[in-house]
C-alpha cells in the first residue's frame, strides 16, 4: 500500500493547564492521549467514536493541526509535522485540510457566497476563480438561490451546507469533521451524510468525530476510542448492511 | 509574507467588519475626531498666529513704536484716554534722541463717505499729520501723501485706503475726485496700495487718511488732545533704548512722579510679538492638553472596544485559523479595522477642528488657515493612535488559541 494520508505514531497529549482545557478534565497534567498509532489512507471515510471525554475531539484537532502532540510522530501527506513552523501549518491547514464543525461558524456579517470563499482569500488564488468555484460548491450543495444571505436567513441545514461548501473550496486532500450533525434533525443530518458520501467518492479522505450511530454506519471504517486509547478500529466495506453495530 | 493580493484581501476583511460593527466604530470615530480637531485647531491656529506676526513686524515695523493714550495694562475705571497732546508731540520730535519721525494721529470710527452717486458706509477716518505712508510703511498705489502744507492749513484733502477706493471709484483713479465725508468735501489727492491685511482689527484697507487739523476742526474735536502718537528712530538695534527713552519723556511732560503708573501705552514690534507669543503659548499649551486627552481617551476607547472585539470574535478568528490564515494576517486585518477607524476620525477630526477654526476666525478671536501641515499631523497622529492602541488587541487576537477561540472563548 502507498504511505497513508495521515500516519500517527504513540502519540500523546497531555494538557498541563486546568481549567480552559475542558477536554481532558481540569486537573493539570492529565493524559488525553495516552499512545495512538493510527494510519489512515487517501480515501477512507472514517467515523471516529467514543464517549465524551474518550479524547476523540482532541485527536481531531491534532490530526487538523489545530494543535501539537506532547509526544508522538505525526505525518500528514508523508511530511512530519513535527518540523513545521506555525505558518506552514496553516498553509497545510488551509490546502490540504478542510474543516466542518458541530456549530458551522460561519462569519456573521459575509453572506453565503463571501463565507465559502474565505479560506481561498488566505490561498492566493484569484477572486473571480475563486467566485466561480464558490458558486459552483454552492450549486452541488443546493443553495444556487441562497448565495447572497447572510447566515442568519439560512436554517442550521442550509448552514452546514455551505460550510460544507466552504471546507470543499480549496480542494483539500482530507475533510475533518466534528459532529457536523450534532446541532441538526435527523433528516437534515442525511442530507449532510449524503453530502459526505458525495465528497468521500470523489476521492477525499473524510474523518468524522460523531456519537450518531446512524452517522458512523455510513463510515467505511469505525474507530472507537477509549480513555484516550484506541479500542475498536473496524473496516467494513460499504455495501455491508449496518447490522454489524450495536 | 504577506503580499499584496494577500494584504489587500486581509484589510479588505478589516473595512468590512468596520461596517458590520457599526456602533462601535461610530464611538472610536468619535473619540479620535475629537483628538485629532484640537491638534487641527493648534496647528492652524499657531501656523495663523505665526503668519501673523510675521505680517506684524512687517506693517509695525522693527524701528517704530507707538504710543496711546491712557494704560492698557492698569486700565482703571475712569481713566483718561486722552493724555497725548500736540505739545508731547512737538517736544518728542524736537528732543528724543534718534527719533526722526513724529506722527500723531486721532481717528473716527463709522463714517459715511460718497462720491457722485455712491455711498459707503462705516470707514475709518484717521487724522494724521504729513507723510503717513511713510510712518506707516505703507507704500502709496498712486498720488501724494498729506503734506506739512496741508496740515498747516486744514486742507480739505484725503488719501484712500483701497477699500473705500474700491468702493467708491472700482478701477477708476480717484485722485483728484471729490468725495463727501459726512457731507463735508474733500479732494482725493492719492491713494494707499492694498495692505490685505485682517483678522483681529477688521479690515486695514478701510480708512480714509485726511490731515489731523482737518479733522479736529471739521468734526468739532478736542484739538489739544490726540489718540496715538507714531514715533519712527533711526537704529533698530537700540529699540530698546528708544523706548525708554520715550517713556521717561512723556513721565516727564505728564508730571508723573515715581509711585505713579505711566498714562500711556507704547507699543513696539517686540511687545506685539511678546503678546502674540503669549497667546500663542496658552492656546497650545490649552488645546495641547485637550488633543492629548482626547486622543488618549479615543485610543483608550478603541483598545476597549477591540478587546471585547477580539473576545466577541473569537469563533471567527479561530474558524480564519482553521481555515489556514496565519497568524500575521488575523493581526494585520485588526490593524487593518483599528487603523481605518482612526483614519475615519482623523478625517472628521480635521474637517471638524477646520470647521472650528474657521467659526473663530469668524469672530476675530484667531486666525486659521488650511494647511498641508495640519492635513498631514491629523492623519498621522489618527494613524499613530491607531496602531499603538490597536496593536494590543491585535496581537491578541493573533495569539489565541484557536481551538479556545472556536470555542468562543476569547
Amino acid at each position: 500500500m502507498s504511505i497513508p494520508a495521515i500516519h500517527l505514531s504513540g502519540i500523546i497529549k497531555t494538557f498541563f493547564q486546568s481549567g480552559d482545557k475542558k477536554n481532558g478534565g481540569d486537573v493539570p497534567g492529565i493524559e488525553v492521549l495516552k499512545g495512538i498509532t493510527l494510519d489512515i489512507y487517501q480515501g477512507e471515510f472514517i467515523a471516529l467514536q467514543g464517549t465524551s471525554g474518550s479524547g476523540k475531539s482532541t485527536l481531531l484537532h491534532l490530526i487538523g493541526l489545530l494543535d501539537r502532540p506532547t509526544e508522538g510522530v505525526y505525518e500528514l501527506l508523508g511530511q512530519n509535522t513535527a518540523n513545521l513552523d506555525d505558518d506552514r501549518q496553516s498553509d497545510l491547514r488551509n490546502l490540504s485540510l478542510g474543516f466542518v464543525f458541530q456549530s458551522f461558524y460561519l462569519i456573521p456579517y459575509a453572506t453565503a457566497l463571501e463565507n465559502v470563499i474565505l479560506p481561498g482569500l488566505y490561498s492566493g488564488k484569484s477572486r473571480s476563480e475563486l467566485k466561480v468555484r464558490a458558486e459552483s460548491l454552492l450549486e452541488q450543495v443546493g443553495l444556487s438561490d441562497r448565495m447572497d444571505f447572510k447566515p442568519s436567513r439560512l436554517s442550521g441545514g442550509q448552514q452546514q451546507r455551505v460550510a460544507m461548501a466552504r471546507a470543499m473550496l480549496n480542494e483539500p486532500r482530507i475533510i475533518l469533521a466534528d459532529e457536523p450533525t450534532g446541532q441538526l434533525d435527523s433528516s437534515t443530518s442525511s442530507e449532510i451524510i449524503k453530502l459526505f458520501h458525495a465528497v468521500h467518492e470523489a476521492g477525499q479522505t473524510i474523518v468524522l468525530v460523531t456519537h450518531d450511530q446512524d452517522v458512523a454506519r455510513e463510515a467505511d471504517r469505525v474507530i472507537k476510542l477509549h480513555d484516550g486509547r484506541i479500542v475498536e478500529d473496524e473496516r467494513r466495506s460499504k455495501a455491508k448492511p449496518p447490522e454489524a453495530d450495536q | 509574507m504577506i503580499g499584496p493580493r494577500l494584504g489587500s484581501r486581509i484589510a479588505g476583511m478589516g473595512l468590512g467588519a468596520v461596517w458590520a460593527f457599526k456602533l462601535r466604530s461610530f464611538f472610536v470615530v468619535l473619540g479620535v475626531a475629537f483628538g485629532i480637531a484640537s491638534l487641527t485647531l493648534i496647528v492652524t491656529a499657531v501656523d495663523g498666529a505665526n503668519r501673523k506676526a510675521v505680517e506684524i513686524v512687517e506693517m509695525f515695523g522693527p524701528n517704530a513704536a507707538l504710543v496711546f493714550g491712557g494704560n492698557f495694562m492698569k486700565r482703571a475705571v475712569g481713566m483718561r484716554t486722552l493724555t497725548l497732546s500736540r505739545e508731547d508731540a512737538r517736544r518728542v520730535k524736537d528732543s528724543l534722541p534718534g527719533a526722526y519721525q513724529v506722527l500723531p494721529m486721532r481717528a473716527k470710527r463709522g463714517q459715511t463717505v460718497k462720491a457722485g452717486n455712491r455711498n459707503y458706509q462705516d470707514v475709518l477716518i484717521v487724522g494724521a499729520t504729513e507723510n503717513y505712508g511713510e510712518a506707516w510703511n505703507w507704500p502709496l498705489a498712486e498720488g501724494r501723501d498729506i503734506s506739512e502744507e496741508d496740515e498747516k492749513l486744514g486742507a480739505k484733502v484725503a488719501l484712500l485706503g483701497d477699500t473705500p477706493s474700491q468702493e467708491l471709484f472700482g478701477e477708476e483713479s480717484p485722485v483728484g475726485k471729490v468725495i463727501y465725508i459726512t457731507n463735508i468735501p474733500f479732494q482725493v489727492i492719492g491713494k494707499l496700495s492694498y495692505r490685505g491685511f485682517s483678522g483681529g482689527g477688521g479690515n486695514m484697507d478701510n480708512r480714509i487718511i485726511v490731515p489731523l487739523s482737518t479733522l479736529l476742526q471739521r468734526y468739532n474735536l478736542d484739538r489739544k488732545y490726540f489718540r496715538a502718537l507714531r514715533v519712527k528712530f533711526h537704529e533698530p538695534d537700540y529699540m530698546d533704548a528708544h523706548t525708554e527713552n520715550l517713556r521717561s519723556l512723556l513721565r516727564h511732560l505728564h508730571h508723573l512722579q515715581p509711585e505713579q503708573d505711566d498714562d500711556f501705552t507704547i507699543l513696539t514690534a517686540d511687545e506685539v510679538l511678546k503678546f502674540i507669543a503669549m497667546f500663542k503659548g496658552g492656546l497650545t499649551i490649552f488645546l495641547g492638553v485637550t488633543a492629548t486627552i482626547a486622543l488618549l481617551v479615543g485610543g483608550f476607547v478603541l483598545a476597549n472596544l477591540f478587546s471585547i472585539s477580539v473576545s466577541e470574535r473569537a469563533e471567527e478568528i479561530g474558524l480564519k485559523k482553521a481555515m489556514g490564515a496565519h497568524n500575521s494576517a488575523i493581526m494585520l486585518q485588526f490593524i487593518v479595522e483599528a487603523c481605518a477607524l482612526t483614519l475615519l476620525g482623523g478625517v472628521l477630526g480635521l474637517f471638524l477642528g477646520l470647521g472650528l477654526g474657521q467659526f473663530l476666525s469668524r469672530l476675530d478671536i484667531m486666525v486659521i488657515q488650511f494647511s498641508w501641515k495640519a492635513f498631514f499631523m491629523a492623519l498621522a497622529g489618527s494613524q499613530v493612535v491607531g496602531i499603538i492602541f490597536g496593536l494590543k488587541p491585535a496581537k491578541q487576537a493573533a495569539d489565541l488559541d484557536p481551538i479556545q477561540a472556536l470555542r468562543g472563548e476569547g
